[in-house]
């Protein structure tokens, strides 16, 4: 309710200041010719955002998989992580713009490039938080095991895997959020749809309304995502029900 | 691994050079041979002609399976066309002197604009109309050097201290800084789409052509090839593609109409109005002012006195001459000149 007002008021505010003629509407479109596009440019915006979302689903699955993979083998064997972690970190500074030519010259410009850039963009809070979940085991539990003579496997699987999962859960969420401005990113790097797509080409004419209203649809879709994630982990995680964080 | 070993081979083909380069063929009848386009840019008007003859089947009678491509970034068609990916890449003429300064074996084989596109724009009241307003005065450009340079050489002819105006580089944004006020004026946006889009709008842009204001001329827009690829099979493609090209411009000044359709087939996000306004803008620039000339004609001449201008600004790094870095001899009317040739 409070979030709505607030909502309510922002925009208002935002109409007056586009209508008084504060602010050219080719800068800033007011929120009803923001409306008013993401009306008439539905057929448009439907398609693209289906492509978009195809892109981030596929990137954000690989991300996981792969993210997963990597936080497990670099918890699981020393010579990995010595390997991997630096190369994983660095990953992250590495610029879309400067990977994109690259990956179009390997991959061409279908499905593939998008994919792969979703998943680099998003791999990496999944590794981190994963390979953070697995060391974050409780001591006592671990020294239990080890006097059943439990083995590497046996751990893993009983112990470390389950008790790493909601902070797994915290990876996939902030990935699904970061996910979104990756698929922007990839069809920026050669796309002929999609909603990365048609804020260029929506720029490129000055139609400033329909570029916001492709912007709200991602601004959409990465809520939808990490929302989606947290019902998945109130399912999964049944055991350790994230609290309110409470006050007034 | 089973998905990353073809990646790998990929990859290395790519950078052996020869990631596209097709088996001849016997040429013969009712066959077509694929050919990638890479565009400077995403479609826009500018591509009206090519996409005219694609629609028309100029390509496919031409024995072409033309695949036009749009590209990661404005910087990257001589990249990738350099890696194989594109049998020719729309580029511009300073990038492609740029490139081959760098020693890539890259030639243009045709303009596809034969002017200048990028222009010196203002709006408002106070829009600069000659020159001499600029002294300080804050100018945005897109941060590319020879457009900075662009901006040193206007402010050198008309006698305005370069040290007295603020270049400000804004990226893409040339058109939000300038509406925002936060520049006086912009150096590198497009005066047939950036100008024509503000007109239509009512603003009133005031536009200042670099050839106007003692920039050498040059050719915005140019195709590009490798000039390893122009064995007797690549040169045959090539002219075939030109030529075709060369149809779909006529077309296109026929019936500027059907241009436009077939750039809104490919992407429906483009506006119609905007797309139709600018293709009758761009069309005498699509054309070389002499008759008499084929379509993609370049003035070898105005080629030297621009590179001497860039290798005077420091540009170019490598001394003047090497290869030329244009041929006509693949154009429609071939043989035309063949003194101009580099490649004989």
């Amino acid at each position: 309710m409070g979030a709505a007002l607030i909502v309510l008021a922002g925009l208002a505010a935002w109409e007056a200041i586009v209508r008084l003629g504060l602010v050219d509407d080719l800068l800033l479109p007011a929120p009803a010719q923001v409306a008013e596009s993401l009306w008439s440019d539905r057929a448009l915006l439907a398609d693209d955002l289906a492509v978009t979302t195809g892109e981030v689903l596929l990137g954000l699955a690989a991300a996981i998989a792969a993210g997963a993979a990597l936080g497990v083998t670099m918890h699981v064997s020393r010579p990995a992580r010595r390997a991997l972690r630096p190369l994983v970190i660095g990953s992250q500074a590495v610029p879309v713009p400067v990977i994109a030519p690259l990956v179009v010259l390997v991959l061409g410009f279908g499905l593939a490039p998008k994919v792969l850039l979703v998943a680099l963009v998003c791999f990496f809070p999944v590794a981190i938080n994963v390979y953070d979940g697995l060391r974050d085991t409780d001591a006592d539990a671990r020294k239990l095991l080890r006097s059943l003579d439990a083995s590497r496997w046996q751990t893993l699987r009983m112990l470390e895997l389950p008790s790493a999962l909601p902070s797994a859960f915290t990876g996939m969420k902030v990935a699904a959020a970061v996910a979104v401005i990756g698929a922007v990113f990839a069809e920026w790097s050669g796309a002929d749809s999609g909603l990365g797509h048609a804020l260029l080409t929506a720029n490129g004419q000055l139609e400033t309304a329909r570029a916001f209203a492709a912007t709200l649809l991602l601004f959409l879709l990465a809520v939808t995502l990490y929302g989606a994630l947290s019902l998945l982990e109130r399912r999964v995680v049944d055991w350790t029900p994230r609290s309110d964080p409470g006050g007034p | 691994m089973t998905r990353l070993t073809p990646l790998l081979l990929l990859l290395l083909l790519a950078l052996a050079g020869c990631g596209e380069k097709e088996e001849p063929t016997t040429g013969g009848s009712g066959e077509t041979e694929p050919f990638t386009v890479m565009l400077d840019y995403f479609p826009n008007a500018d591509h009206a002609g090519i996409y005219a003859a694609q629609a028309s089947g100029e390509y496919e009678r031409a024995g072409l399976d033309v695949e036009i491509q749009a590209p990661p970034d404005p910087s990257a068609p001589l990249k990738l066309l350099q890696a194989g990916r594109a049998d020719v890449a729309i580029t511009y003429e300073p990038e492609l002197l740029l490139a081959r300064d760098k020693d890539a074996d890259v030639v243009s084989v045709g303009a596809l604009v034969q002017k200048p596109l990028t222009s010196l724009m203002s709006v408002g009241s106070k829009a600069i109309t000659r020159p001499a307003q600029l002294r300080g005065k804050r100018v945005g450009t897109a941060g590319i050097p020879y457009q900075s340079a662009y901006l040193r050489s206007i402010l050198e002819q008309a006698g305005v201290d370069p040290g007295s105006v603020k270049e400000i580089s804004v990226g893409f944004n040339l058109t939000p800084a300038m509406l925002s006020g936060k520049v006086d004026a912009t150096l590198g946006s497009f005066w047939n789409y950036e100008g024509v889009d503000l007109a239509r709008r009512g603003r009133k842009p005031k536009i200042l052509r670099m050839e106007d204001l003692g920039v050498p001329t040059y050719n915005e827009l140019v195709f590009a090839a490798r000039r390893n690829e122009l064995d007797e099979d690549g040169a045959s493609r090539l002219r075939r593609f030109l030529q075709a090209t060369a149809r779909g411009h006529r077309l296109l000044e026929r019936d500027p109409g059907a241009g436009v359709d077939a750039l809104l087939e490919v992407d429906d996000g483009l506006d119609r109005g905007l797309q139709a306004d600018v293709v009758e803008a761009t069309l005498p620039v699509f054309f070389p002012e002499d008759e008499e000339l084929p379509w993609g004609y370049q003035d070898p001449r105005e080629w030297e006195a621009y590179e001497r201008w860039m290798r005077e600004g420091g540009l170019l790094k490598q001394p003047a001459g090497g290869r030329a870095p244009l041929t006509n001899e693949f154009l429609p009317g071939e043989g035309l000149d063949p003194g101009v040739s580099g490649l004989q």
